[in-house]
């Protein structure tokens, strides 16, 4: 022992978290520059932040770390998904059914065109499906954080927020489907490819069920005061996320029923002031920055012409309900439009369903899931500004003039 | 406000060729008109929300009564009715537009409510309308444009003639209180209880030309007033007055601008009668000399009305005598009952008068829901619902 055992060893052996806290000052740093200097999002800045400090490129956040961080990384898609479903509301598909119709529609078509695509290649058909239901998605962290970062209100950001829920819901519903028909041509058991999806499924609401629910009933007893509803959402959201994981649901499923639900069962609007705040906006810098530092750039590289051609596929599956269905839904041929290029953000939860499918079934296998990586690489750094082009022309964003 | 416009048949004035006056067009007398200005708020947290532009595009798809039109910014949207001589007419097309309306409303899902102030919006967030009167409007006053996301009813009441115009302006000044009290619907601002009946005036106020007119009684002396603020280069229209009450020359109207929108048609169209009603009992009796003594009490009144409605103290500036406004409002009723007959306006002034005696204000009613819930949120979805007549 020397006489100096209170100092430290050289060279220092930093924790992690302070990479973290570099991360984060890095994040809020690019995230300003760009939206200062070039008016574009500020989570584009997160991603190449993330990205930058990330094990791809300098490897100041080693892989250990970002998985270390991955609860961070649930809690924030917790977060996310349980906001947005919070902002789709039930009621408007009774009252304006076109709406219900463009969302069915404009999943199936991008479905349509990317399984078709995939099909003219020569893929199988159950890995292609795969891949075209991963498509359907449209991001909802991408629509929610830019929405919010530009403070947008209107019918763009509103119907661009109600297709982007459905479409998750529909994508992770089908893609529990596949899981199904994976399984029957992996093992083929009937009775396991019924129990899955249905388990999946089923489970999924009735654990979105009880936790909107239970969140409805905490709002009422803890009165209206602002920050009281908000811990309190932010604590069933994140006990919602940890039973869906230890449960083996579906974490995207939950989420977003129970921001669903607590609208739709929200009688005496207790639920009306709640709003994450400054929390929410740490979340959603986290969730971007570590989404930047898990890209696999080399992986996606190799494939970015079929990268391309699904993202190009899809925007147009995408692009052609919305504005058939335009003018019966209430809406004109330009916001119509908006609406069809806000919807371009790939999801990462794409990333995710390519790991399981892969996991599942590895003739899905490195080939496929590079080609979906490449589409979500795309459409994850093109997304952001899709939206907020879409927001600003529609007048939406507090920032248009 | 075009339908309102009934003739433009005035015989042309000496004035005219100067190029500079305003031609106090001719309309039918006791003529009536409504505008509404009307909040548009989103169903998840009730805060005023941009609808403005689409709302305005999805109703204009087909034939509807009244008129729709774009305000100052997007979270705001007027109504107009065309011009009625009956009160039942009006009632009837305010109903119609409300019920128009708010089907499109539905189909985006926006709600649409009374009110003379959204209760807890913010200013800083409100986006401007994208015309160029109303982007020069947001230069020119600043935060004072924004925070001026209020909003009112207006009366027109038609006149054959600017002096008969005039008349009305002054002699109208009395019952400015009782319309503030009868509409009086802001008691909340910015997230606060003003205490407050109708805070909505405390923001007209602080514009430079708000006020009153000038107390000029003949139309070619208002017309040598208009001329010299333009001179000065203070005002290019009458639309740069923001006075509590406005000749409009190019209807041919008085303009009645203290209401706040009140939370139901209904109480809109009533007010619209008592405002006829007392402008037939203004010109036909011609009950009072006008002297600019008259208008002493004025902003006393004005304010004792906003601030405590019909608790309020009222000035008789006649015989300078004090009362509640609620017995103010009570004798002129009894004053008015034979114009009311005349104009087949008793139903909505008993209604009123009802609603002076229990002190029934949409401020009050307010209150009391706000009591309830404790939520600001909740008492914006409760307008909503009142102003859809479901509570």
């Amino acid at each position: 022992m020397t006489d100096f055992f209170f100092l430290p060893g050289w060279p220092l052996a930093m924790p992690q978290l302070f990479w973290l806290g570099v991360l984060l000052l890095a994040a809020t740093a690019l995230g300003e520059l760009l939206d200062r200097w070039l008016r574009l999002p500020r989570i584009l800045g997160y991603v190449i932040a993330g990205a930058l400090l990330g094990p791809e490129v300098t490897g100041l956040l080693t892989e250990g770390a970002v998985q270390g961080l991955g609860p961070f990384l649930d809690v924030a898609m917790g977060i996310v998904l349980f906001e947005l479903g919070s902002r789709v509301d039930l009621r408007w598909l009774r009252r304006n059914p076109w709406l219900l119709l463009t969302s069915v529609l404009e999943s199936a078509l991008a479905f349509g065109a990317v399984y078709a695509i995939l099909a003219v290649v020569g893929t199988k058909p159950l890995v292609a499906a795969a891949a075209a239901t991963i498509a359907v998605a449209t991001s909802p962290a991408v629509v929610l954080a830019v929405s919010k970062e530009m403070r947008a209100q209107g019918q763009v950001t509103e119907r661009l927020q109600l297709l982007t829920a459905l479409n998750s819901v529909y994508s992770f519903v089908a893609f529990a489907m596949l899981f199904a028909w994976l399984h029957l041509e992996a093992r083929g058991s009937i009775g396991l490819v019924a129990m899955h999806p249905l388990y999946l499924v089923l489970g999924s609401i009735a654990l979105a069920a009880v936790a909107a629910v239970v969140l409805l009933a905490a709002l009422e007893r803890l009165g209206p005061r602002g920050d009281v509803q908000t811990i309190s959402a932010l604590g069933v959201v994140v006990v919602a996320v940890a039973v869906a994981m230890a449960l083996k649901l579906s974490v995207v499923m939950t989420l977003l029923g129970m921001g669903i639900l607590t609208r739709a069962l929200d009688r005496n609007r207790r639920f009306l002031a709640v709003s994450f705040g400054y929390v929410g906006q740490l979340f959603i810098m986290m969730l971007f920055a570590l989404t930047g530092a898990a890209l696999r750039l080399d992986l996606a590289a190799t494939a970015l012409a079929a990268g391309l051609g699904i993202a190009a596929a899809r925007a147009l599956g995408k692009a052609v309900p919305v504005l058939a269905l335009a003018k019966p839904s209430g809406l004109s041929y330009r916001k119509a439009s908006l609406v069809s290029v806000g919807l371009l953000p790939m999801s990462g939860v794409a990333v995710v369903m390519a790991h399981e499918a892969a996991s599942i079934w590895p003739s899905f296998g490195p080939q496929l899931g590079a080609v979906v990586l490449a589409a979500v690489l795309i459409l994850e750094l093109l997304g952001p500004l899709a939206v907020q082009f879409a927001l600003r022309r529609a007048g939406d964003a507090a920032d248009a003039e | 406000m075009e339908p309102l416009v009934e003739s433009g048949n005035a015989p042309p004035t000496a004035a005219d060729t100067a190029g500079e006056t305003l031609e106090f067009k001719q309309s039918a007398p006791l003529s009536m008109g409504v505008e509404l200005e009307l909040q548009l708020v989103e169903t998840r947290g009730c805060d005023l929300t941009r609808a403005a532009s689409d709302l305005i595009e999805l109703v204009e798809r087909r034939p509807h009564p009244g008129e729709v039109k774009p305000e100052i910014t997007e979270s705001m949207i007027e109504v107009a009715t065309g011009v009625h001589h009956r009160y039942d007419a009006l009632a009837a097309e305010l109903a119609a537009i409300r019920d128009a309306l708010g089907a499109a409303a539905e189909r985006l899902n926006v709600l649409v409510c009374g009110g003379g102030a959204h209760p807890f919006q913010h200013w800083p967030e409100r986006q401007i309308y994208d015309r160029p009167r109303f982007r020069h409007l947001s230069d020119l006053y600043g935060y004072l444009a924004k925070q001026f996301t209020v909003f009112g009813q207006h009366i027109h009441i038609g006149c054959p003639h600017g002096d008969d115009a005039l008349y009305l302006v002054h002699a109208l000044a009395r019952y400015v209180p009782h319309f503030v009290a009868f509409a009086a619907s802001s008691p909340y601002s910015q997230g606060t209880d003003t205490q407050f009946e109708s805070a909505r005036l405390n923001a007209v106020s602080a514009f430079p030309l708000s006020g009153r007119a000038p107390f000029v009684l003949r139309w070619s002396e208002f017309n040598e007033y208009f001329a010299k603020m333009r001179r000065l280069g203070i005002v290019e229209s009458m639309k740069d007055f923001y006075w509590d009450i406005r000749p409009k020359p190019e209807f041919g109207t008085v303009e009645i601008r203290v209401c706040d929108t009140p939370l139901t048609a209904e109480r809109a169209g009533a007010i619209a009668a008592y405002a006829q009603t007392i402008a037939r009992y203004l010109l036909i009796e011609r009950p009072v000399q006008l002297t600019e003594d008259l208008l002493l009490t004025y902003s006393y009144n004005r304010f004792q009305s906003c601030r405590f409605a019909f608790d309020g103290d009222f000035i008789d500036p006649v015989s300078q005598k004090h009362s509640s406004l609620r017995d103010e409002i009570a004798a002129t009723m009894e004053r008015l009952e034979p114009h009311a007959r005349e104009l087949e306006t008793e139903e909505p002034l008993a209604a009123l008068a009802a609603v002076a005696r229990e002190n029934a204000s949409d401020a009050r009613w307010m209150r009391s829901r706000y009591q309830l819930t404790g939520s600001l949120h909740d008492l914006v979805w409760q307008q909503c619902r009142r102003w859809r007549g479901e509570v």
